[in-house]
């Protein structure tokens, strides 16, 4: 009997506690979307890297985000979905508060909490503003008509209620605040670093519980896809990996095309694509903020 | 037997079933030659970027030189990646198990890669050896990017 009060009880705060608690729309700042600077940040956020047009989709831009190519994780396959304009398979009857609460608090159109494969743990830490130019850009892009499979992934319905225990106890929402000791370049590279460029996701080893262990932040770690190893972006200069700041910049910039041949594998080769599409002041700062991780 | 003979026995036992253990064999001979042909080119690329970032002089001769070496290098590439070279007896490999699983893609990806190397080395002066350059790091990356774990 009391066995049974007790599991009663733990179910019910376990419930209450996972619950997805969904921004509403006075959390939201009244913007009017700025397509240029969210065509910039969809490529600083890496977006097309996982929602690209899966292998059997004939007949589509592989450079529109369709989604539906499969992403294999340690805890199964995901097929990323389609972020483009079409209103029954894409993002077309999302609202910005929809596209904010998916992008900023891993919660879906249909309110479920979303598995954070989908890196919104970094992306929480950009401003609503930027997330928003984002949700603009792709609503130029044009409407591919492409359902993206279902997660293949065991056990979902708890698993998806255990990750809400899990934002309760680990996602930061808090935006990347400016240090007024360090230049407005260093300031923007460690708002790309740690927010749209979302670098902790690999860079950064995990805890026990699978948040970023920030006490050794960007200190590399295990391949989240589960071979080889992710380096270091700590003292890249100091251990001889790269010149200077400039050199890290070339190195995102251009990667195997100037002999970078660190950049690509283990995906690093999408990321560095994505980085070369990016204005040059962006590049820079993000090398500044690196080259002055020690 | 004493326990003396028998220990010295048993460590002698030991010591040869390491040794068969970590000697090395085809499959080591295979790695080392792949691993041989990359270290060629990335000489090679460490003899063509600084020309194409302007740092130094277009050098005909010496790009010559260092794609000579790198072709050296890399002559027995199509034996090195028979099925039983996944794995080196002592050597680790970075290359994926998808160099064998997708075995069609990977002999593209080399083929792109031959013909970007030829038209390298077919490159006369300073303008076609910058064109050509930009197509050859391709061909690198995207083969890399499929066939490569990363390493730190």
């Amino acid at each position: 009997m009391g066995l049974a009060l007790f599991a009663a009880l733990g179910f019910a705060a376990f419930w209450l506690l996972s619950a997805p608690r969904p921004l509403t729309a006075a959390d939201l700042p009244d913007h009017a979307g700025d397509v240029a600077n969210g065509e910039r940040l969809y490529h600083a956020s890496g977006c097309h890297s996982c929602h690209l047009p899966g292998p059997d989709l004939t007949g589509v831009d592989a450079a529109l985000p369709a989604g539906g190519a499969p992403l294999k994780t340690p805890v199964g396959t995901f097929y990323p979905p389609n972020l483009t304009p079409d209103p029954e398979t894409g993002l077309g009857t999302w609202t910005g508060l929809d596209f904010i609460n998916a992008m900023q608090r891993g919660i879906g159109k249909s309110g479920h909490h979303l598995i954070p494969a989908f890196p919104y743990t970094s992306y929480a830490h950009m401003t609503h503003q930027d997330a928003l130019d984002i949700r603009a850009y792709l609503a130029t892009l044009p409407a591919v008509k492409n359902s993206a499979k279902p997660q293949d992934v065991p056990l979902q319905a708890i698993v998806r209620r255990g990750i809400g225990l899990w934002k309760w106890v680990g996602l930061n929402t808090s935006v990347t605040q400016a240090d007024p000791s360090q230049s407005e370049s260093w300031n923007r590279g460690r708002y790309l670093v740690d927010g749209p460029g979302h670098c902790n996701e690999c860079h950064t080893p995990r805890t026990v519980i699978m948040t970023s262990d920030m006490s050794r932040y960007l200190a590399g770690g295990p391949h989240p896809e589960g071979d080889g190893k992710v380096p270091s972006l700590r003292g890249l200069i100091e251990r001889g990996r790269y010149k200077d700041a400039n050199d890290i910049k070339s190195a995102l910039q251009n990667g195997e095309l100037l002999g970078y041949d660190k950049l690509s594998s283990g995906g690093m080769g999408k990321v560095q694509t994505n980085m070369s599409k990016l204005p040059d002041a962006d590049v820079a700062a993000i090398a500044e903020y690196l080259a002055s991780l020690k | 037997m004493n326990l003396m003979t028998k220990s010295l026995l048993a460590a002698a036992a030991g010591v040869l079933l390491s040794a068969t253990a970590v000697m090395a064999g085809p499959a080591d001979d295979a790695i080392k030659g792949r691993q041989g042909c990359m270290k060629a080119n990335g000489a090679a690329m460490g003899v063509m970027v600084p020309m194409i970032k302007g740092e130094k002089p277009y050098d005909a001769a010496a790009v010559a030189d260092a794609l000579g070496k790198a072709e050296g290098a890399c002559a027995g590439w199509a034996g090195w990646w028979g099925d039983d070279t996944q794995k080196g007896e002592t050597l680790e490999t970075w290359a994926k198990p998808e160099a064998w699983s997708d075995k069609a893609g990977f002999e593209a990806a080399g083929a792109a890669y031959g013909q970007a190397f030829g038209a390298l080395k077919a490159s006369a002066d300073e303008a076609s050896f910058k064109t050509a350059f930009g197509a050859f790091g391709g061909t690198c990356q995207s083969c890399h990017e499929k066939f490569r774990r990363p390493k730190e």
